[in-house]
C-alpha cells in the first residue's frame, strides 16, 4: 500500500491493511467501478442510468468529471462520489422515516462490519430523537471519501448525486456518502454492502427527497465499514424515526449525518488528493423547490432547512429559524458532552429578520394596559411552552421553572390534553413568534420619532470622486422612502475639516449655512432647526441637497474631520435618538480622534515578519469606543457608508457603527460611473428594510443553560442585556451559551430572545421569538442535529473578532483545527474505531472542509488583502446573518453566457445552477458571473464570442470592458436575462452588489480567481481535495 | 478766561497753568498738577497741511518749529528742546528770514504734515459685532437701526458682520450660494492662529512656517480675506439679507436664568479676525451689545438671576466674582487691538448693565466711541449711530492709527496721559518714575482718534532749585511739542506738530505770575479726570477727601486773607469759580457713584476723559438757562432757587439735556395756550429752549438724552440732581413757585462757609 501511495502519508499504511484498498492500484480501480456498476444499478432503479456516468469519472477522476458536473444540474453530481452509501440512508430514512426499512438495509451491510454500529450509540438517540429519519442517514456515517475509493463509492454517490436530478424519481434523498480520494481502489467489499444498502434505499425512499445528492455523506471505498456502523445505528433509530415526521425541507445539507467518505490513509497523501475526482467532492447544493418547513411537528422540535436554501416556514411553536437558529438543534445534557463533540452551543438571532412572502406575519398581541404576561421570576414572556395548570390558574414557566397564576381574565380552561382551550386562537400560545404591544412600563419616555440625520464629506477628495454627488442624489431620492408623516425629522450636515450644518427652518428663504469650525471641541450651532419635520422642509432639504455639489465644488480643504462631525450630529440628535447616516471618503485626518494613514506600516505580506502586522486592525484610539457608547445611551446608531479610493482606517471608523447597532458601506475604490446606483440602493435598503429604533434584546434560556455572550453590532452596558440604537433584518446577533447545571434527558430547553425596540412609525413593541429544543445525552444525536451554517457562522464570527488580535497563520490554523476537532470527536465518539484509514464525514457536516477551506481564503483570513479591506470584512461578518455569511464565504458562480430560458423556467428560479468554485470549471469561453452578496464579479472569458460580449455588455470586445461599470439591459433576450438573474440575486441577497467586470490577465481577473477557493494558491493554501487530505492526515494523526 | 480759550483755538490745549511753576517743590504746593488737555486733531481751519516729510533734530527727531533758533546764514537750526544744533537739508537752502518755511512761522504753533504717497491702501474697516441674545423687539429695533447704518457705509469701506449669542456666528459675506457663517461656541477662547486654521485661512495660500501672519502682505491670501470682508457696495445686499432674517438667538433660556450671551468671545474672534485680516489698518469693531455677558471668559455675571449684575458696592467690597476675570480678559484683549491698530466701539443699549465697566480698558485704549443707552430704540443709540456714518450732521473725524509724541523741556517729565490712548512703552528721559493714566512712555498709541478726543497730559517739574537769576531771566521758557501721526479719514497718513512755548516762574514773587496763568477750567478738568483715576485705581480712596484737601490747600495758598479770619478770605478771579467746581465736582456722578451702576460711572467717564475742557466743564458743573417772559434767554444759576413757576429752565449736563417748564408754564401748555394764535409769544417762549436743546444736541457725540419735565413731575428729579440745594426741606424758607430738593446734602454756601475756615488755619 504504501508503495502506491505516492508522497502521501506514510502513517497510515499499517491501518490500511485492513483495507482492501490498499492493495489496489489505480489500475484496479476501475476494475472494481465496473464490478460496482452493475450493483449500483440494480439497486436504483431509476438512477440507474446516471450511474454509468458516475462510474466511470471516478476512475480516471480529472477527465470524466468536468463533463458530468455539466450536464449536471448543479453543483450536485460532483460531490456524491459514493454512490452506495448515499441512497440507503439519506434517501430511504427521511422521506421515509417511518418505515424501517431503509435503515435495514443498512444494518445489513453494515452489520458485518458490525464493529462499529454499537459504539455509536446512536439507536437509542434516534429513539428520542424526533427525527429519527435523519438518524439513521447520519448514522450511516455517509460514504468515505476514500482515495480510490472514489472510484468505488463513485457509482454509489452517483446514483445520489444524480437523485438531486432525481430528487424526483427515486429517492435519492440523500444519502450519497462522499468520496474524496482518490487513489485507493474502493474495497470491493465495503462496496458491497453499500450497495446492499443502495437498493433498499431505494424502495423504501419515494421521491420524497428533493434533497440533492450533496446532502448525502460521502462515502468512502472504505467507508463500508463506517458505513456499516452507521446503517447499524438506524435500524434501532428506526422506529423511533417513524414517529419523527422527517424534516420537509429534505434539503441534503443539513440532513442527518453522513458518514463521510474518507479519504483512506494510504490515500491521503497529496498526491492521492490531487488526484481525488474534483466531483466526488462534498459541495452545495442548490435546490430550486421552495421547501417546507414546520417549526414544530408532532410535538417535537423540527430540524430547520439550511439557512441558505429557499424555504417557507410554518410558526407551529417554535420560532422560525430565521430568527434564531441554533447551533446545535439538541441540547447536550451536561457541558462535558458538549466539549467533547467538540461544537459549540449558541444562538444565530435574528430578530427582525424577514419573512419569505409565502409566511404568514408575525401576529401582533395587544394585552391591553397590563402589558404581556410574564413569569414573575425570570420576567420570561408567556410562550406556547409555558404549562398552565390547575384550571388554568396557574403556569409554570418554561425557564426559571416557577409557578406563577395566571391573571384572572387571561385564565382559561385546560382540554384534555393538557393545552388550554384557547391555545390555538392565542397567537403567544400557539406560535413562536409573536409581537406584543408594549406598555408605559416599557418606555423611559415617549417613543422616538424617526430621526434620520444625514452627513455628507464635502472634501476636496469626496467632491472630486464625485462621492459627494452620489451621496446627495442618494439622499434626495431616498427621501421619498422615508416614513410618512409629522414624526419624521430629518437633518442634513456636511463636513470637510470643518462641520457644516444647514438651517432648514422653513421662514428662511434658504438654508443657512453654519460652520462649526472647532474640530477639537465640537457642539451645535442652534438648538433647533438643524432637524427638522420632513415633512415641512421638503422643499429646502431637496435644494440644499441640489445644491451642496456645486456650492463645495471649488473645495480645496483634503481634510477631513469625520470624528468630530460625527460627534457634531451626534448632539444635534441627542436629544430623540436617530440614526446618522454617514457618507465619508477620506481619512479623518484631523479635529478630535484623527487617524493617520496606519496602513503605511501594514500593508502588504502581513506575515512578513513585521512584528504585529495586524495592529492596524485594531482601533486606533480607544476613545472612539467611549464616544460610541455615548452614541448609543443616546440612541443614536450609525451606519458609515465608506466611498472612498484611499485608506479610511475602517478599523477604527468601525467601532461606531459596530458599537450603535448600524453598519459600515464600502465603496473601494469608488467609481462615480458604477456605485452611485449602489450606493442609492444600498441607502434605500437601509431606510426602508424593516428596522427599529432604541431596542433593549436579551436572550432567555432554560434553566441549565445561561447565555454567556453575545457577539454582534450593540453596545452592552449590563451583562443581560444588549442595546440596539438601531436594528434592522439585516442584523443579526450570536448568543453564545454555556450550562451551568445538567439537563435532563428528554426534556426541553428552551431559548427566548425578547426584543424590545419602537418601530418606524412609533410604536413600541416586544418581539419575542421561543425556540424549544430536546436535550439528549447522546453524542451522535448532536451530530445528527449540527446545523452546518449556523455552526460556522458562529465559528466564523468568533474568528472575525479575533483577526485584529492574533497573527494570521494562527488563526488559520485556528479555523481548521476547530473543523478537525469536530471531526475528530465525530470519528471518535461516533464512528468507532474500525477503519481509521476512512476519513469520515457526519452527513451534517459534509460540508464543513469546504466552508473551512473557503474561510481561510476568504478576505478576512488571505495574506494579501488591504487592511481596510479586511477590517470592512471582520466588520461585516460580525453583524451578518446567516445566510448572507454562508455566500459570503462561499460565493455563488453561475454562467451567464448560455443563459437559457428552458432550463431556468424548469427550475422555478430565474438563477442557473450553481458552478463549483473552481478553474476547472471556468472556460475561457464562458462569462461567468460570481456573487458572494457584497461584490458581484463578472468574469468574461478571453474567447468569448464577441457577438455575446455585445450582447450583454454593450461592448465589442472583451479588451474594451471597463472594471467598474453600470450594468444596462439592452435590448436583446440574452442581455435580458443576465438583468433577470442579477435582479433575482440581488433580491435575494438584499444587496444590490458591486459589480466589477474581470477579465483575464489583469488586477480584475486575479481577483475573480481568488474567489475560486476550491483551487490551491501559493499563499492561501491548498486545493480542495488536498485539503480533504491534510483534514484526513490530521485526524488520523490525532486518532492514533 | 479768554485768552486760554484763544490758545485753544490756536493749538488745541489748555493748560491748568499757563505760567509753569519751576520747581519741583513749587509744583507740588500749587496741587493741581502742571498739565495739559489736548486735543490732537482739533480742526483748525486756517492751519496749513504742508505737503512734505517735516524737519527733525537729528537728536531727539523734535520736529522743526517756530521756537527754533535759526541761523541763516549758517542754515542752522537749534533744537529748543536739547539745544542740538541742525544743518538744514539741501532743500532748505533759499531759506532766509524773508523766505520761511510754513513751520517757522510764528503763529502756525501747529501745523501738520502730509508726506506724499503714504496714503494707505486699505479702506477703512468696519466689523459689525451684533448681539443677538435680545428680546424680539429690540431686535426689531437694532436691525432697523443697523440696516440703516449699513445704507451710510462708504462705499469702498470694507465690512464684515459677526453676532453672537449663546455662540458666535462669524458670517462669511463673500459666499454666494447659501447664507454661511462660521459658529464658534461661546464659552470658550479662540486664540487668533485657531481662528485661521478653522476658519480655513490656510488653504489657498498654506501657513507660513515662521514670522507673524499679518493680512494679505503677510500669510494670507487676499481671497480668504474676502470671505470675511467686503467692499460695502459688493455687500449690503448680502447684510442686508442677513440682517432681514436675523433671529433672536434660538438657544432657549429657562425663566430663572438669563439669556446666554458671550460677549468677550466675541469681541475676541472680531479682534483676531481683523487682526489676521488687515492687521495696522484702520478698522473698528462696532459692537451691539444688549445685555450682560454670562458666558465665556467676558463673563460678567452668570447666568442665574439670582446672583445680581455688580454694583459699586459688591466692587468696594470685592465681591463681584467675575470682575477681575473679566477685565482681565478685556485688558488683553485691549492690549491685542492696540497692537492691530484696531478700534472697539460699544454701543451699549439695555435696561441694566451690560458690563460696560468691564469693557472700559477695551474700549479706551483703543480710543473708540460709546454711547450707553436703555434700548436700541431710543435715540441717544440711534442717532448717535447714525451720526457715526453721517458726517453731513456733523463731522466727528474719525481717525485712526494715531501715534502720539511727546518732546519737551529737559526739566519737565511725563506722567502720564488720562485719556483714551494706550501706552507704547517707548521709555526715555522724560517719563516720570510716577505714573498716572498711560505713563511710562513718551509714545502712545491712539487707534482711533476723532476731532473731539482730548488727552489729558500730566507734567512732572524737575527741576530741584531755582540756579541763578540770569540764566533765570534769559531761559525761561518750557518747550512742549506734540507730535500725533496718524490715519487721516481720507486715508493719507499726517503728522500734526504743535509746538509750545510757557513762561516759567519761580521764587517769592512768582505766585501772581501763577495767579495770572491759572485756568481754572482747565484745572476743573484735570482734578476731574485724575479723581476719577485714582477712585478707579486705587484701593480705600477717598475722593471727597482728597478734594477738599486739594480744594483748601489751594484756597490757602492763593487765597488772599488774613490768618484765622474766616471773612477776610478773597479769591482772585481767576481762582474765583474753582471752589465751585469742585463743589459740584464733589457732587457729579463722576465722584458720587450711589446712584449710578459701575457700567454708567464707567460710561461717564469715559466720556469725560474724552473730552476738551469746555463739554467736560459741562459735565462738573452742568450749565442752566432760564427763559421767561420778562427776559431773554439767560444763564441761571445752578441753583434750586433759579426754578420758577413761570420760567422755562434748560439745563445741559451733558449726558441729559433736560427742559423743565415751571408750574404755571406747564399748565398754560397743558392747555394748549400756545396752540392759539393769540398766544403765540407763548408758542415761542416753548420753543426756545427746544430749538437750543436741538442745537446742543447736534454738536455732541454721543447724542444726549433730552429729556422734557414739568416741575413736581417725576423726571424733574434730572434737574433737581444737578442743582445747588440751597433750599432744602429743612431751609426755613423757600420763596413761591421756586421748588426745594429733598436732601441732607451741604449746600455751596455751607460748602464754602467752611472752606474759608479752613482755609485760612
Amino acid at each position: 500500500m504504501a508503495t502506491p501511495m505516492p508522497s502521501g502519508v506514510p502513517r497510515q499504511p499499517p491501518p490500511q491493511t485492513d483495507n482492501p484498498n490498499f492493495q489496489q492500484k489505480q489500475e484496479s480501480l476501475p476494475d472494481d467501478l465496473q464490478k460496482w456498476n452493475p450493483n449500483k444499478p440494480s439497486p436504483f432503479p431509476g438512477s440507474a442510468p446516471t450511474l454509468p456516468p458516475l462510474v466511470r469519472p471516478p476512475p480516471s477522476s480529472s477527465t470524466s468529471a468536468p463533463s458530468q458536473p455539466n450536464s449536471r444540474p448543479g453543483a450536485p453530481p460532483p460531490l456524491v462520489v459514493p454512490g452506495p452509501n448515499v441512497p440507503p440512508n439519506v434517501g430511504s430514512v427521511r422521506p421515509f422515516g417511518p418505515p424501517n426499512g431503509p435503515p435495514s438495509p443498512f444494518r445489513s451491510p453494515s452489520g458485518p462490519p458490525s464493529p462499529f454500529g454499537p459504539p455509536s450509540g446512536p439507536p437509542s438517540p434516534f429513539g428520542t430523537r424526533p427525527p429519527p429519519g435523519s438518524l439513521p442517514s447520519s448514522m450511516g456515517g455517509g460514504p468515505v471519501i476514500s482515495p480510490r475509493g472514489s472510484g468505488a463509492p463513485g457509482p454509489g454517490g452517483r446514483p445520489g448525486a444524480f437523485g438531486s436530478s432525481s430528487r424526483n424519481g427515486p429517492p435519492v434523498g440523500v444519502p450519497p456518502p462522499m468520496m474524496v480520494t482518490g487513489r485507493s481502489p474502493g474495497p470491493a467489499p465495503s462496496m458491497g454492502p453499500f450497495v446492499g444498502s443502495p437498493q433498499a434505499s431505494p424502495k423504501p425512499g419515494p421521491p420524497t427527497q428533493s434533497a440533492p445528492p450533496f446532502s448525502a455523506p460521502l462515502a468512502a471505498p472504505f467507508g463500508t465499514q463506517t458505513w456499516a456502523p452507521g446503517q447499524v445505528a438506524p435500524p434501532t433509530a428506526a422506529p423511533n424515526a417513524a414517529v419523527q415526521p422527517p424534516r420537509m425541507f429534505g434539503m441534503p445539507p443539513p440532513q442527518p449525518n453522513q458518514p463521510l467518505p474518507a479519504i483512506d490513509q494510504t490515500g491521503a497523501s497529496l498526491e492521492d488528493a490531487r488526484k481525488i475526482n474534483s466531483n466526488q467532492i462534498p459541495r452545495p447544493t442548490t435546490s430550486y423547490s421552495k421547501i417546507q418547513y414546520d417549526t414544530r411537528q408532532g410535538n417535537q422540535a423540527n430540524i430547520p432547512p439550511p439557512a441558505s436554501c429557499d424555504y417557507i416556514v410554518k410558526d407551529t411553536g417554535n420560532c422560525s429559524p430565521r430568527y434564531m437558529r441554533c447551533t446545535i438543534h439538541q441540547v447536550p445534557c451536561t457541558a462535558d458532552l458538549l466539549t467533547n463533540c467538540g461544537m459549540e452551543l449558541a444562538l444565530m438571532v435574528q430578530p427582525l429578520a424577514p419573512l419569505h412572502p409565502s409566511e404568514e406575519p408575525i401576529p401582533v398581541v395587544d394585552f391591553g394596559e397590563g402589558g404581556p404576561i410574564r413569569c414573575s421570576r425570570c420576567k420570561g414572556y408567556i410562550n406556547p411552552f409555558m404549562r398552565f395548570t390547575d384550571h388554568g390558574r396557574q403556569f409554570i414557566c418554561n425557564f426559571c421553572g416557577c409557578v406563577g397564576s395566571t391573571p384572572h381574565e387571561y385564565q382559561c380552561n385546560l382540554g384534555p390534553d393538557g393545552r388550554r382551550r384557547d391555545a390555538d386562537e392565542r397567537p403567544e400560545l400557539c406560535r413562536g413568534t409573536v409581537e406584543f404591544v408594549a406598555t408605559k412600563d416599557y418606555m423611559m419616555r415617549d417613543p422616538m420619532p424617526a430621526v434620520y440625520f444625514f452627513l455628507i464629506d464635502v472634501s476636496m477628495n469626496a467632491i472630486r470622486t464625485g462621492a459627494t454627488a452620489a451621496a446627495c442624489a442618494a439622499i434626495s431620492q431616498v427621501i421619498a422612502d422615508l416614513p410618512e408623516g409629522p414624526r419624521t425629522m430629518l437633518g442634513i450636515a456636511t463636513f470637510d475639516s470643518t462641520v457644516h450644518f444647514y438651517n432648514l427652518k422653513r421662514v428662511l428663504h434658504q438654508p443657512l449655512m453654519l460652520i462649526v469650525p472647532d474640530v477639537h471641541d465640537v457642539y451645535i450651532p442652534l438648538e433647533t432647526d438643524v432637524v427638522v419635520q420632513l415633512s415641512e422642509c421638503r422643499k429646502h432639504i431637496e435644494q440644499l441637497l441640489e445644491s451642496i455639489p456645486t456650492m463645495f465644488q471649488d473645495n480645496s480643504t483634503a481634510e477631513s474631520a469625520f470624528v468630530a462631525a460625527i460627534k457634531a450630529a451626534f448632539l444635534a440628535i441627542k436629544s430623540s435618538g436617530g440614526k446618522l447616516l454617514v457618507f465619508q471618503s477620506v481619512l479623518p485626518s484631523v479635529g478630535m480622534i484623527a487617524l493617520s494613514a496606519r496602513d503605511a506600516e501594514g500593508r502588504g505580506n502581513i506575515s512578513a515578519g513585521e512584528k504585529e502586522p495586524h495592529k492596524p486592525l485594531q482601533p486606533a484610539d480607544k476613545a472612539l469606543k467611549t464616544m460610541a457608547i455615548e452614541f448609543a445611551e443616546c440612541q443614536v446608531c450609525v451606519d458609515v457608508f465608506t466611498t472612498t479610493q484611499t485608506y479610511v482606517d475602517i478599523a477604527s471608523i468601525s467601532v461606531i457603527p459596530g458599537t450603535t447597532g448600524g453598519q459600515v458601506y464600502y465603496y473601494y475604490p469608488f467609481s462615480s460611473i458604477s456605485d452611485p446606483v449602489k450606493l442609492y440602493n444600498d441607502l434605500r435598503w437601509n431606510i426602508t428594510r424593516p428596522q427599529g429604533f432604541e431596542a433593549v434584546m436579551r436572550v432567555r434560556c432554560s434553566q441549565g443553560i445561561d447565555v454567556k455572550e453575545y457577539h454582534g453590532n450593540f453596545c452592552k452596558r449590563i451583562p443581560t442585556d444588549v442595546d440596539l440604537p438601531g436594528i434592522d433584518s439585516d442584523k443579526a446577533i450570536v448568543v453564545t451559551l454555556k450550562h451551568d447545571d445538567k439537563l435532563q434527558d428528554g426534556s426541553e430547553c428552551a431559548f427566548q430572545c425578547a426584543l424590545l425596540y419602537t418601530t418606524v412609525y412609533g410604536q413600541r413593541r416586544i418581539r419575542v421569538s421561543t425556540l424549544s429544543l430536546p436535550c439528549t445525552r447522546n453524542i451522535t444525536n448532536l451530530f445528527r442535529a449540527t446545523d452546518l451554517d449556523a455552526q460556522f457562522v458562529c465559528s466564523l464570527k468568533q474568528v472575525a473578532n479575533e483577526i485584529p488580535f492574533t497573527p494570521l497563520l494562527q488563526i488559520r490554523e485556528q479555523v481548521t483545527n476547530i473543523c478537525i476537532n469536530k471531526l475528530l470527536a465525530y470519528r471518535k465518539f461516533c464512528t468507532t474505531a474500525t477503519t481509521s484509514g476512512q476519513f469520515i464525514l457526519p452527513e451534517a457536516l459534509k460540508l464543513l472542509p469546504l466552508y473551512t477551506l473557503a474561510l481561510t481564503k476568504s478576505t478576512g483570513l488571505q495574506t494579501d488583502v488591504k487592511i481596510d479591506d479586511r477590517s470592512f470584512w471582520i466588520n461585516y461578518v460580525s453583524h451578518i446573518s446567516t445566510p448572507s455569511a454562508v455566500c459570503l464565504v462561499l460565493p455563488q458562480m453561475i454562467a451567464v453566457h448560455n443563459l437559457d430560458f428552458d432550463k431556468q423556467e424548469e427550475n422555478g428560479s430565474a438563477i442557473p445552477p450553481v458552478l463549483p468554485l473552481s478553474s476547472e470549471f471556468v472556460s475561457e469561453e464562458g462569462i461567468y458571473l460570481l456573487e458572494n452578496g457584497v461584490n458581484g464579479l463578472i468574469y468574461i472569458g478571453s474567447l468569448v464570442d464577441s457577438n455575446i460580449v455585445r450582447q450583454l455588455f454593450g461592448f465589442s470586445t472583451v479588451e474594451e470592458t471597463p472594471t467598474q461599470f453600470a450594468l444596462q439591459q439592452y435590448d436583446n433576450p440574452l442581455s435580458k436575462k443576465l438583468n433577470d438573474v442579477v435582479n433575482e440575486i440581488r433580491h435575494q441577497r438584499c444587496s444590490y452588489l458591486r459589480w466589477t467586470l474581470c477579465r483575464k490577465g489583469d488586477a480584475s481577473g486575479a481577483l475573480f480567481f481568488s474567489y475560486l477557493i476550491e483551487d490551491a494558491t501559493p499563499k492561501d493554501g491548498p486545493s480542495y481535495s488536498e485539503f480533504l487530505a491534510h483534514l484526513h492526515r490530521s485526524i488520523q494523526a490525532k486518532m492514533s | 478766561m479768554a485768552e486760554f480759550m484763544e490758545l485753544e483755538g490756536q493749538d488745541g490745549v489748555r493748560m491748568a497753568w499757563n505760567v509753569i511753576p519751576g520747581t519741583k517743590q513749587e509744583a507740588s504746593n500749587c496741587v493741581v498738577p502742571v498739565s495739559a488737555v489736548y486735543t490732537p486733531i482739533k480742526p483748525f481751519p486756517n492751519m496749513p497741511v504742508l505737503p512734505y516729510a517735516p524737519l527733525r533734530c537729528r537728536n531727539c527727531r523734535s520736529v522743526l518749529n517756530p521756537f527754533s533758533i535759526v541761523d541763516f546764514a549758517a542754515k542752522i537750526w537749534i533744537c529748543p528742546f536739547c539745544f542740538q544744533r541742525n544743518h538744514f537739508p539741501p532743500h532748505y537752502a533759499s531759506i532766509s528770514d524773508e523766505n520761511l518755511p510754513a513751520e517757522l512761522f510764528p503763529q502756525y504753533t501747529t501745523i501738520e504734515y502730509q508726506s506724499p504717497g503714504e496714503a494707505s491702501s486699505i479702506p477703512p474697516v468696519f466689523m459689525f459685532v451684533v448681539d443677538t441674545s435680545i428680546i424680539e423687539e429690540e431686535m426689531a429695533f437694532l436691525k432697523s437701526a443697523l440696516s440703516q447704518a449699513i445704507g451710510l457705509l462708504p462705499d469702498n469701506s470694507l465690512v464684515g458682520l459677526i453676532t453672537f449669542g449663546t455662540l458666535v456666528h462669524v458670517h462669511e459675506l463673500g459666499f454666494n450660494t447659501i447664507p454661511k457663517t462660521y459658529v464658534f461656541k461661546g464659552s470658550k477662547d479662540v486664540s487668533k492662529e485657531q481662528l485661521l486654521e478653522q476658519m480655513n485661512f490656510f488653504l489657498i495660500k498654506p501657513k507660513p512656517p515662521t514670522g507673524v501672519i499679518a493680512g494679505a502682505r503677510d500669510g494670507l491670501s487676499s481671497e480668504s480675506i474676502a470671505r470675511f470682508l467686503l467692499p460695502a457696495s459688493d455687500c449690503e445686499f448680502a447684510l442686508n439679507s442677513i440682517l432681514e432674517e436675523l433671529q433672536k438667538d434660538p438657544w432657549p433660556t429657562p425663566v430663572d436664568q438669563r439669556a446666554s450671551r458671550c460677549t468677550g468671545t466675541a469681541l475676541s474672534i472680531a479682534a483676531s479676525l481683523l487682526g489676521a485680516c488687515v492687521p495696522g489698518s484702520g478698522a473698528r469693531i462696532l459692537a451691539f451689545i444688549g445685555g450682560p455677558s454670562t458666558e465665556g471668559p467676558g463673563a460678567i455675571v452668570s447666568k442665574n438671576l439670582s446672583e445680581p449684575i455688580r454694583s459699586h458696592k459688591d466692587l468696594d467690597k470685592d465681591s463681584a466674582p467675575h470682575y477681575h476675570k473679566a477685565v482681565k480678559f478685556y485688558e488683553a484683549l485691549a492690549k491685542q487691538l492696540v497692537h492691530q491698530g484696531h478700534v472697539l466701539d460699544l454701543f451699549a443699549c439695555a435696561l441694566d448693565q451690560v458690563g460696560v465697566a468691564e469693557l472700559k480698558v477695551a474700549v479706551e485704549r483703543t480710543g473708540g466711541l460709546v454711547v450707553l443707552a436703555e434700548s436700541f430704540g431710543h435715540s441717544v443709540f440711534k442717532d448717535s449711530l447714525r451720526r457715526v456714518f453721517r458726517p453731513e450732521d456733523k463731522d466727528l473725524g474719525l481717525s485712526s492709527n494715531g501715534i502720539f509724541e511727546i518732546n519737551c523741556s529737559k526739566d519737565i517729565k511725563v506722567q502720564g496721559i488720562l485719556g483714551p490712548c494706550a501706552s507704547l512703552e517707548k521709555k526715555g528721559p522724560l517719563c516720570s518714575d510716577t505714573i498716572v493714566g498711560q505713563g511710562s512712555t513718551s509714545a502712545w498709541k491712539m487707534c482711533g482718534l476723532d476731532q473731539a478726543t482730548s488727552l489729558c497730559l500730566i507734567f512732572e517739574i524737575v527741576k530741584k532749585e531755582i540756579p541763578d537769576a540770569t540764566l533765570q531771566s534769559s531761559n525761561n521758557q518750557f518747550y512742549f511739542q506734540f507730535l500725533t501721526y496718524y490715519q487721516h479719514r481720507t486715508g493719507e497718513m499726517r503728522l500734526r506738530v504743535t509746538s509750545l512755548s510757557r513762561r516759567w516762574v519761580a521764587g517769592p514773587g512768582s505766585i501772581q505770575d501763577l495767579i495770572a496763568g491759572f485756568d481754572q477750567e482747565a484745572a476743573a478738568v484735570v482734578m476731574a479726570r485724575l479723581v476719577s483715576f485714582k477712585m478707579e485705581i486705587e484701593a480705600e480712596f477717598d475722593p471727597i477727601r482728597w478734594l477738599d484737601k486739594a480744594l483748601i490747600h489751594m484756597c490757602s495758598r492763593f487765597g488772599d486773607y488774613q490768618k484765622d479770619s474766616p471773612s477776610s478770605f478773597s479769591l482772585s478771579p481767576r481762582f474765583s469759580i474753582f471752589p465751585q467746581f469742585m463743589f459740584h465736582l464733589r457732587r457729579s456722578q463722576f465722584v458720587q457713584v450711589f446712584n449710578n451702576s459701575p457700567d454708567e460711572t464707567a460710561y461717564f467717564r469715559m466720556i469725560l476723559n474724552r473730552e476738551n475742557v469746555a463739554n467736560s466743564v459741562v459735565m462738573i458743573q452742568p450749565s442752566l438757562i432760564s427763559y421767561s417772559f420778562q427776559s431773554a434767554p439767560e444763564p441761571a444759576l445752578l441753583d434750586v432757587a433759579a426754578i420758577a413757576a413761570d420760567r422755562i429752565l434748560l439745563l445741559d449736563s451733558y449726558f441729559t439735556i433736560v427742559i423743565f417748564h415751571g408750574s404755571t408754564i406747564a399748565q398754560w401748555r397743558k392747555a394748549g395756550y400756545h396752540n392759539q394764535p393769540e398766544h403765540q409769544a407763548f408758542a415761542q417762549l416753548l420753543q426756545a429752549p427746544r430749538d437750543d436743546a436741538d442745537a446742543i444736541i447736534k454738536e455732541r457725540f454721543p447724542v444726549p438724552r433730552l429729556v422734557i419735565c414739568d416741575q413736581h413731575g417725576s423726571q424733574a428729579r434730572f434737574l433737581l440732581a444737578k442743582l445747588n440745594p440751597s433750599s432744602t426741606y429743612n431751609s426755613d424758607s423757600h420763596h413761591p413757585g421756586g421748588d426745594i430738593i429733598f436732601t441732607d446734602d451741604v449746600s455751596f454756601e455751607v460748602f464754602l462757609d467752611h472752606l474759608q475756615r479752613l482755609a485760612v488755619q
